[in-house]
């Protein structure tokens, strides 16, 4: 009686254990160095508006803080998705993050490329030079102005 | 990689429906797109690293199909903001969903702008954004929410609309 209890335990961990649906292992991941303009994904890659430099910094904090990923771009237009600053995970509405957007920055960490995305997991940052694409003298506040 | 961009995305959209109700927004590479997958925490799914509420909605949240694609979520329907707090109420779990797909030729993503159970007929809007920010802010709504949020306009104050402290702004 009591092995069969054990058996019957045993089959529902079993049971439990494949209904997880948590991933199967870890994607392999290839150190980089990425330098480029940190940017608001879904305008910028859209062009569903002017998303550059400096004239949309203002719309890149708010998608920034509406959870809306936010990459950077290299001068190649490769686009890394940020889903990792340091220890830091939160990756959605990140206050710290949103505090770089539109910054021409040099980062190192981990590069994962997983179905035509390129997902960065950022160990350092080690160049921020601010904001050096200047474009708001050219075409205002991108949208809606200030 | 980007020459296998039209590969993934075909795979997709094979098991995809055609919507009824997507709104389009004339972007490039879009398509309307309504099918079912599993909502994941994407760093989870990438690394192993997985709260068992896929981060709360803290986390970049995605789509992975029955045939083990993973799709990235950029964006919702509320104006400015992403379809993670939409998604994070399935995580782990199966969901239909119709919105855009976006293949932009540089990366590719997904517009969510409804959700239901599989096999059910009741849509959900994609707006958990706005209901939460409106509750969060004790709110009636989330109208032009982006700009009146406490961590936007502080970050705007400090460094101005332009993101460049003292920096003249152009008469418009």
């Amino acid at each position: 009686m009591r092995k069969h209890a054990e058996r019957l335990l045993l089959a529902a961990v079993l049971a439990l254990g494949l209904a997880w649906a948590g991933p199967q292992s870890a994607q392999a991941t290839n150190r980089v160095t990425v330098t480029g303009e940190v940017i608001d994904t879904w305008c910028r890659v859209t062009a569903i508006m002017f998303a550059e430099g400096s004239a949309h910094y203002q719309c890149a904090v708010w998608c920034a803080i509406g959870g809306i990923p936010v990459s950077i771009m290299d001068e190649d237009e490769n686009v890394y998705v940020i889903l990792r600053v340091g220890e830091d995970d939160v990756s959605a509405a990140n206050p710290t993050i949103a505090r770089i957007q539109a910054h021409q920055v040099t980062v190192e960490g981990d590069l994962i490329e997983r179905d035509g995305v390129n997902y960065l997991l950022v160990s350092r940052i080690a160049d921020d030079q601010g904001i050096v694409n200047v474009t708001h003298e050219d075409v205002g506040i991108q949208p809606f102005g200030k | 990689m980007r020459h296998l961009l039209p590969i993934i995305l075909a795979l997709v959209l094979a098991h995809a429906q055609p919507a009824q109700a997507a709104k389009e927004l004339g972007i490039d590479g879009e398509q309307p797109s309504q099918f079912e997958a599993r909502a994941v925490d994407v760093l989870c799914e990438l690394t192993g690293d997985c709260p068992q509420d896929c981060g709360g909605g803290t986390r970049q949240m995605g789509l992975l199909t029955d045939d083990g694609v993973l799709i990235l979520v950029a964006k919702s329907s509320t104006l400015f903001a992403g379809g993670v707090l939409d998604l994070v109420a399935w995580c782990n779990r199966r969901v239909e969903v119709d919105g855009l797909m976006i293949d932009a030729e540089i990366t590719r993503f997904y517009m969510v702008q409804r959700l239901r159970e599989p096999g059910t007929e009741k849509w959900t809007r994609a707006r958990a954004f706005s209901r939460d920010w409106a509750r969060a802010n004790k709110q009636k709504n989330a109208n032009r929410w982006f700009r009146k949020d406490p961590a936007i306009r502080a970050l705007i104050e400090e460094f101005g609309p332009v993101g460049i402290p003292g920096a003249k702004i152009p008469v418009e």
